[in-house]
């Protein structure tokens, strides 16, 4: 089996911490495209009482994540 | 007053108006929650970030027999209480309750709530769970808020109160 091309990457990011920032991202961008940012932030603020995602610990933006992809369903599905 | 309401035999879902909060018939963590959605008109202010623990939220999204879809459950709301941890943060579908003759009988509050003006009501009924069936008593308030002044976006609040819940 041959191994595939090499790249170099010059930030190192635990492969563990991978999923959840790009679920983040992902999930961001999902929300601005539906015009549903209002209610990402007032989740953020009300009850997480913080301004950005990336001030919450990785346990906490998980469980963010699932309200945020609830949200998502229940409004565009 | 709720006392007399509630009779085993038949499921009532019933409107009591928001009167009967303004004359101190609710009960007080729901009717502090009114009085302050009241006074800001709707809009999301930092006066809900108190009451953020006992509500549930959901869309403004009608369709079909059944009420919009939840998207928060709040860490002390009385959906959490029944419906459990892992039914309020599942994932893959839609969230609503697992049964789906109370979603039908709930859904005319949440349509007058969008659609008039905030819905105060009583509702005794049997719950049918993927495990066991409850008997249960309990006072709704819904109310329909905006996230901003600017936003053309909807979503109902639901603070739910358990007068009485009996395993059957």
């Amino acid at each position: 089996m041959q191994t595939p091309p090499f790249i170099i990457s010059e930030i190192h990011v635990p492969s563990q911490l991978k999923p959840r920032a790009d679920n983040v991202v992902k999930l961001k961008a999902e929300i601005d495209k539906h015009n549903l940012t209002d209610m990402w932030d007032m989740i953020l603020m009300l009850d997480y009482q913080v301004a950005n995602v990336r001030e919450l610990s990785s346990e906490t933006r998980e469980e963010f994540c699932c309200i945020i992809s609830l949200l998502l369903k229940a409004f565009t599905k | 007053m709720f006392l007399a309401l509630l009779t085993k035999d038949r499921t009532v879902f019933t409107e009591l108006g928001t009167e009967a909060i303004e004359k101190g018939l609710a009960d007080p963590q729901l009717s502090a929650f009114y009085e302050s959605m009241m006074s800001s008109s709707g809009l999301v202010s930092e006066k809900l970030r108190e009451h953020m623990p006992y509500l549930s939220l959901c869309s403004d999204k009608l369709e079909g027999n059944g009420p919009p879809p939840i998207f928060y459950v709040g860490r002390r709301s009385s959906q959490r209480h029944l419906f459990g941890e892992d039914w309020a943060m599942q994932q893959g579908q839609e969230l609503r309750t697992p049964d789906p003759d109370l979603e039908e009988a709930s859904a005319a509050a949440y349509r007058a709530a969008l659609e008039e003006r905030p819905y105060y009501g009583y509702a005794r009924t049997s719950i049918h769970m993927e495990d066991k069936v409850v008997d249960i008593a309990f006072e709704r308030l819904i109310i329909a808020l905006r996230p901003s002044p600017k936003s053309d976006r909807r979503f109902c609040a639901y603070f739910g109160v358990i007068q009485d819940l009996q395993q059957l």
